[in-house]
C-alpha cells in the first residue's frame, strides 16, 4: 500500500467518525491557528509601524523634548518644553549636515463650507515647509513669510478637501471658508500627501490643511513651534546630524527642565520587535501546550481505535500484512488526523485574520513560513503520538486478534 | 507439500499449562482435499492456524516443501500467509467498510500489486464465484453465502497453493453450504490443496481424506470412498 492510498483510507476512516475526529483535532486546530493568527497580527502591526515611520520622510528625524524627572516638595513637576523661535531654528540649520529644520504646530478644527462639515487637523507651517517637503502646488500660491509675520487668516487646502467640500466648477482660491465659526481665506490648493487608504471620499473624510504657524499659535494659544524635525543632507548620518542639531538647540534654549534629543525611529521598531517576540513566545508556548494536549488526545483516540479494530488487524495479518505495514497504516492515520487538524487550523486562522483585518487599523499578514511550520509540526505531532498506538497494533498476534470478541 | 512431525501446542504457563495439540504427525501433499473433524475443543482450529502460519507450534517440526518454517521471522511468515495460503473463516471476516471488490483486493495491497491489476484480479475472481453483480456492495448488503463467496474470492486473489477453510459452512444453511462446497471442490479440481475443518459428515463427504482429532491427537486418517 503506498502512502497516498493510505491517506485516502485514513481520510475515509476520519470521515466515518466525524464528530470524534473533530473533537480529537481541536487541540491541534487551536494550537496551529493561534500561532498563525498571532504572527499574522504581529507582522501586520510591525509593517504598519515601519511604514509609518519610514515612508513619511526617510531622511527626517524628529527632535523630542525629553523631560528630566523633577521633584519639588515631594511632588513631580511637569516641565513644558522651552519656547523655540524661528530664529533659533535658523541657527540650528547652520549645524553642518543639516539641510532643513522644520518647526510646526497644529490644531484641530471643524471646517464648514457649502453646508458641508469636516473635522480636520490644521498644520501650522512656515515657508521652509514647502521647500523641505516638496509640496506640489495645484492652484493659487503657497504660504509665505509675510503670512506668518502678519498672522494672516489664510489657509491652503489639499486636493482631497477641494474635491469634497467645493463644487467642481467652483473657484477655490479666494473662497472664504469657516473654521470654528471664523472666516478664513483659501489662498492655495496642494496635492494631498495622505496615503491612498485614507483618501475616502465622504463628508467626514479628513483632509489636510496648512496655515501660518503664527496664526495657529494665536488661535489655540499654543507655542509657535511644538514639533521640530531635522532633515539631513546625508540620510546615512541622519541620526548623528539629528543629535548635533539637538545639542545646538539645547545650547540655544538652555533649560534645566529637560533636553532635546534626536529620536531614533529604529528604536521604536526594535522595542516593538522585542515586545512582539515576547508575545509570540508566550502564545507559542500556549499553542505548544495545546498541541501537546491535542497530541495526547490523538494518542488516546488511536488507542481506542486499535482496540476497536483488533479483529481487523488480525484479519489483515492473516491476509499477509507485515508488522511494518500495520504500523504504517496506523501511523498514516494519526498523521492524517493531525495534519488535517493543522490544515483546518490554517483555514481557521485565515478566516480570523480576514475578519480581524476589517476591525484592525492595519492588515494582518499571514506568513507562509509559519503556515508550513504549522503543517510540519502538526504532522510531526501525529508521528510522535501515533507511534505508541501503531506499535501496539503491529504487535498484536494475528490469532489473538482474530479470536478477540 | 507440508509435513508436520510431532507437533505440540500448549497454552498458558507453569502449572496452568493446557496442552491442546499433543504430538500431531501429518503429511498433506499438493492438490489434496482434506477434511479435519473432531469434537469441539479437540484442537482443529489450533492445527489449522499452525498450518496457516497464524500461530507457532510449541514443539515439533513443520516443514513446507522440505523447509523448516520454525526459523522464519515475522516478515517471512507474513509473506507466506500472503502468497501461500488463502484463509476462509466461519464468520467470514470481511472488512465492513469496504465493498466486495475492495475486500478481495486487500491481500494484493500487501503484496504490492499495482492498483490496476488489483482491480482486474478482484473483478475476475468475483465473477468466478458468481458475484459479478455485487462487486460494489458492502458486506452488510450481502447474504451469508455471498459473504463467504467474497471471502473465498479474497482467499484466491493472490493465487495461493493452499486454501484453509475453518468451518466455512458453519454459519450457513445446508443448501448454501453445499454451494460453497461445490466451489471449494472446483478449486481442488483446479489443483489447489484444500483443507477444511467441519463437524458435518455431509460436508466432509465432499473431500478425499478425513482426519479426525481427539484431545489434540489424530485418532483417524482415512480416504473417503465415494
Ligand atoms: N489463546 C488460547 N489460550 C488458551 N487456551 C486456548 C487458546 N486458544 C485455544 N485454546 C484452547 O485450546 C483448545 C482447542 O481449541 P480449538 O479452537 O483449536 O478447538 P476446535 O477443535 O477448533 O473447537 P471448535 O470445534 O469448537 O471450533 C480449547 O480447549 C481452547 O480453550
Ligand atoms: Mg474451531
Amino acid at each position: 500500500m503506498n502512502i497516498w492510498e493510505g491517506f485516502v483510507v485514513a481520510l475515509s476512516s476520519i470521515w466515518n467518525h466525524k464528530v470524534r475526529s473533530i473533537l480529537t483535532m481541536l487541540g491541534i486546530i487551536i494550537g496551529v491557528s493561534a500561532v498563525i493568527i498571532v504572527v499574522a497580527i504581529g507582522d501586520g502591526a510591525r509593517k504598519q509601524l515601519a511604514d509609518e515611520m519610514f515612508n513619511t520622510d526617510e531622511n527626517a528625524v524628529p527632535l523630542y523634548f525629553e523631560q528630566m524627572e523633577m521633584e519639588e516638595n515631594g511632588e513631580f513637576i511637569w516641565v513644558d518644553p522651552p519656547a523655540v523661535s524661528g530664529d533659533q531654528l535658523d541657527q540650528v540649520k547652520e549645524v553642518p549636515g543639516v539641510k532643513y529644520v522644520l518647526g510646526t504646530n497644529s490644531g484641530w478644527g471643524s471646517m464648514i463650507h457649502n453646508e458641508k462639515n469636516a473635522d480636520m487637523e490644521m498644520l501650522g507651517v512656515d515657508n521652509q515647509y514647502f521647500i523641505a517637503k516638496d509640496i506640489k502646488l495645484l492652484e493659487g500660491r503657497r504660504l509665505n513669510t509675510r503670512d506668518n509675520d502678519s498672522y494672516s487668516r489664510v489657509v491652503m487646502i489639499d486636493s482631497l478637501t477641494r474635491e469634497n467640500m467645493f463644487k467642481d466648477d467652483e473657484e477655490a482660491v479666494g473662497a472664504i471658508i469657516e473654521i470654528d465659526n471664523n472666516p478664513y481665506k483659501v489662498v492655495g490648493v496642494f496635492e494631498t500627501t495622505l496615503p491612498p487608504e485614507f483618501q475616502q471620499l465622504d463628508d467626514f473624510s479628513n483632509g489636510q490643511m496648512l496655515m501660518p504657524r503664527t496664526l495657529i499659535s494665536m488661535m489655540f494659544g499654543a507655542p509657535e513651534i511644538d514639533t521640530i524635525s531635522v532633515i539631513a543632507d546625508n540620510p546615512e548620518t541622519l541620526f548623528d546630524t539629528g543629535n548635533a542639531a539637538a545639542d545646538k538647540l539645547n545650547e540655544l534654549t538652555a533649560t534645566d527642565g529637560g533636553m532635546y534629543i534626536a529620536q531614533d525611529m529604529t528604536e521604536f521598531v526594535e522595542e516593538f520587535d522585542s515586545f512582539y517576540l515576547t508575545i509570540t513566545l508566550f502564545i507559542s508556548s500556549i499553542a505548544g501546550i495545546s498541541l501537546l494536549v491535542g497530541g495526547i488526545g490523538v494518542m488516546n483516540i488511536m488507542l481506542v481505535s486499535v482496540t476497536e479494530r483488533t479483529r481487523e488487524i488480525g484479519l489483515r495479518k492473516a491476509l499477509g500484512a507485515t508488522r511494518g505495514q500495520i504500523l504504517g497504516q496506523f501511523l498514516i492515520e494519526s498523521v492524517t488526523l493531525t495534519s488535517l487538524g493543522g490544515m483546518i487550523g490554517i483555514g481557521f486562522a485565515a478566516l480570523i485574520t480576514a475578519v480581524a483585518a476589517m476591525f484592525l487599523p492595519f492588515t494582518p499578514i499571514i506568513n507562509p513560513i509559519v503556515v508550513v511550520i504549522g503543517i510540519l509540526f502538526s504532522s510531526f505531532t501525529g508521528i510522535v503520538f501515533g507511534i505508541l498506538p501503531a506499535n501496539k497494533a503491529s504487535k498484536l498476534s494475528p490469532i489473538d486478534a482474530l479470536r478477540y470478541e | 507439500m507440508m509435513k508436520l512431525s510431532n507437533i505440540t501446542k500448549s497454552y498458558g504457563a507453569g502449572s496452568l499449562v493446557v496442552p491442546v495439540l499433543r504430538g500431531v504427525d501429518l503429511e498433506i501433499g499438493d492438490g489434496e482435499f482434506v477434511a479435519i473433524m473432531g469434537p469441539s475443543g479437540s484442537g482443529k482450529s489450533t492445527l489449522m492456524n499452525i498450518i496457516g502460519f497464524l500461530d507457532k507450534q510449541s514443539d515439533g517440526v513443520y516443514s513446507l516443501n522440505g523447509e523448516d518454517v520454525k526459523e522464519s521471522n515475522e516478515k517471512q511468515l507474513a509473506r507466506l500467509r500472503n502468497e501461500h495460503i488463502g484463509f476462509v473463516f466461519q464468520q467470514f471476516f470481511l472488512l465492513p467498510r469496504l465493498n466486495a471488490q475492495k475486500n478481495v483486493e486487500t491481500p494484493l495491497i500487501y503484496s504490492g500489486v499495482s492498483k490496476k491489476e488489483r482491480i482486474e484480479r478482484a473483478r475476475a475472481l468475483l465473477q468466478k464465484v458468481g458475484l459479478e453483480d455485487r462487486m460494489s456492495h458492502l458486506p452488510s448488503e450481502l447474504s451469508g453465502g455471498q459473504k463467504q463467496r467474497v471471502a473465498i474470492a479474497r482467499a484466491l486473489v493472490n493465487n495461493p497453493s493452499v486454501i484453509l477453510a475453518d468451518e466455512p459452512t458453519g454459519a450457513l444453511d445446508s443448501k448454501t453450504g453445499a454451494q460453497i462446497m461445490e466451489l471449494l471442490t472446483g478449486l481442488n479440481r483446479e489443483g489447489k490443496t484444500v483443507i477444511i475443518v467441519t463437524h458435518e459428515e455431509e460436508i466432509a463427504a465432499y473431500t478425499d481424506r478425513i482426519i479426525v482429532l481427539r484431545d489434540g491427537m489424530i485418532v483417524e486418517d482415512r480416504k473417503v470412498t465415494a
